[in-house]
């Protein structure tokens, strides 16, 4: 039997599957990035230090605050700039903004109708409007908590290679923290939304890999790490890693030189570090049963709700830290070279 | 992503077209597009400038390429340009992201059947409404505020840094001038290359002879 999907349409991106399944044993599987390529890594080249980060948040529209982090902190690496703790806390303050909102919209917009066997969002109406109120006013305040620091949720602009272009006053930072108060319970409401979902039984013996930097939940650097004992810094990243390019795809696949591939994002980061997540976190996962190690890769679901809680709470206790100074932004450009991870 | 069933081969009253063309297919759907909508907006930096992907214009495909992929053969990617090479346009929905006002404003007028009145001025208009000091004049910034299409509110300059030019080039820019003034305020403004600031810029229109600049 062939399955060919050509154009998987819950996905950020545009790509297609194919299964060949002979007897019930899958012979061959393709999955096909077919979205144009861009050539990023290829224009980025001879280009001004300070316009990389601008430009590589258009890699995607979802992640922006991702892809520009990752492009500062190389920079201010490879210039030798250590930035300031007060900007190292924003940074993870616009991450975790950034990354509540994606698996917000992932859970609620991507995955909620797949389960429930509905088209689209749209159909979600009126059943489910509850549902889509709370993922309105979640968010909202998210994305807030992105453009205050950012200036706009989308895109940036604020965040430059050396530190923050200007900060926002304190009363608006303490209406952020309260709006951040007010979400708490529906990211609670979320988790449990998401565990009453009846998800394939399934158990796939992968490498899970995620960043760790004890005794916080690492989010922006840390050691590169897996259940089967890697610890590597950033820089050592192609001692282990290796990129391969496909012929019948345009993005490229990244495994564990002489192993196979791996699982990163939220799953594997609870699966590494349960540990090392905001009590919040902690309790609500309690309160549902999700123990680790999981290795139910549907249950990633579970781990994004899971997040959404941590996200929440400790971005309103990060904001408690934060010490509002005048920025000021010292960069001597000179040659170097930053290699580092998100 | 989402979507709410309907009819996927048209005809469609209003159409948004987003993103850059860069392979041939794409151009053969936007025409088909075209043919079946009443109305097509291009929203965003990517469909009415180029954008971003555009940047790869900047040097020869093969050499761009070849940073890349090792095994070039199996890609494919022609010359990027914006949508209205392909297919007349009725509106421009400017800005990386996009903005809402614009958006508001194509919607409204489509549903209540007048010309959609987007902003024909540069940002410097909207950062002296803002009593925002010129970062240009006063802090030697390399602002593209005076090339730039309004609609960001001068976002940029009211936090404290230099416009890059998200909206894209405004009407009838002076892009030469401000490129002189660039070059008269020296190393600062220059990339490696040598090339002046204004024309390295992100979303500066690629095409020669183009409508914009």
């Amino acid at each position: 039997m062939k399955i060919s999907i050509d154009y998987i349409a819950r996905v950020e991106g545009e790509g297609a599957i194919k299964f060949d399944i002979e007897d019930g044993v899958l012979k061959d599987l393709k999955l096909n990035i077919w979205e144009p390529p861009r050539f990023f890594e290829g224009f980025l080249c001879n280009r001004r230090y300070d316009e990389v980060p601008d430009i590589v948040a258009r890699i995607c529209g979802i992640c922006p605050v991702s892809h520009m982090t990752t492009a500062i902190r190389a920079l201010e690496k490879a210039l030798g700039f250590t930035p300031a703790p007060d900007s190292i806390t924003l940074r993870k303050v616009m991450a975790l903004s950034q990354i509540v909102s994606s698996h917000l919209v992932h859970l609620y917009m991507l995955a909620l109708p797949d389960y429930y066997r509905l088209y689209s969002i749209p159909d979600m109406f009126p059943r489910f409007e509850p549902e889509i109120r709370r993922l309105n006013r979640m968010k909202k305040v998210v994305n807030e908590v992105t453009a205050l620091f950012g200036g706009r949720a989308l895109h940036p602009v604020s965040m430059v290679v050396g530190g923050f272009t200007s900060l926002p006053p304190r009363d608006k930072i303490e209406k952020i923290k309260y709006e951040l108060e007010n979400i708490k319970d529906d990211a609670k409401e979320t988790l449990r939304m998401v565990s009453d979902l009846l998800f394939p039984d399934l158990t796939h013996n992968t490498e899970y890999v995620a960043i760790s930097s004890p005794p916080h939940y690492a989010i922006n650097e840390g050691f590169i790490i897996s259940q089967n004992g890697v610890k590597i810094g950033e820089d050592e990243y192609y001692s282990i890693f290796k990129e391969d390019e496909v012929s019948y795809s345009n993005a490229k696949r990244t495994v564990i030189k002489g192993k196979d591939s791996f699982m990163v994002g939220a799953l594997a980061r609870l699966n590494l570090k349960f540990d090392l997540l905001h009590e919040d976190a902690k309790e609500a996962a309690e309160e549902i049963g999700f123990k680790v190690p999981d290795y139910n890769p549907f249950h990633n679901n579970l781990a994004q709700a899971i997040e959404i809680v941590h996200g929440i709470s400790e971005c309103r206790e990060l904001l408690d830290k934060v010490i509002l100074r005048k920025p000021e932004i010292g960069i001597k450009v000179r040659e170097g070279e930053g290699r580092v991870l998100q | 992503m989402v979507t709410s069933g309907g009819t996927p081969e048209g005809p469609f009253d209003v159409s948004l077209i987003e993103g850059t063309v860069t392979k041939s297919w794409q151009a053969d759907e936007l025409k088909r597009i075209r043919e079946k909508s009443t109305y097509l907006f291009a929203i965003g930096s990517c469909a009415i400038n180029g954008g971003i992907p555009a940047l790869k214009s900047t040097h020869p495909e093969l050499e761009v390429g070849k940073k890349v992929y090792q095994d070039l053969s199996t890609i494919h990617s022609i010359r990027p340009s914006s949508i209205d090479a392909y297919v007349h346009v009725d509106g421009f929905i400017r800005g990386c992201p996009p903005g809402e006002r614009d958006l508001c404003e194509a919607l409204t007028s489509v549903l209540s059947g007048k010309q959609p009145d987007f902003l024909e001025y540069s940002v410097c208009i909207e950062c002296k409404l803002k009593g925002n000091i010129c970062l240009l004049v006063a802090h030697n910034m390399p602002c593209m505020g005076p090339v730039t299409n309004a609609g960001c509110e001068a976002l940029c300059p009211s936090h404290n840094r230099a416009c890059y030019s998200c909206w894209g080039p405004m009407r009838q820019a002076n892009a030469f001038a401000l490129a002189k003034k660039f070059e008269a305020y020296g190393d600062i403004f220059r990339g490696h290359n040598q090339e002046v600031y204004s024309i390295r810029f992100c979303h500066c229109r690629v095409q020669k002879g183009s409508r914009v600049l």
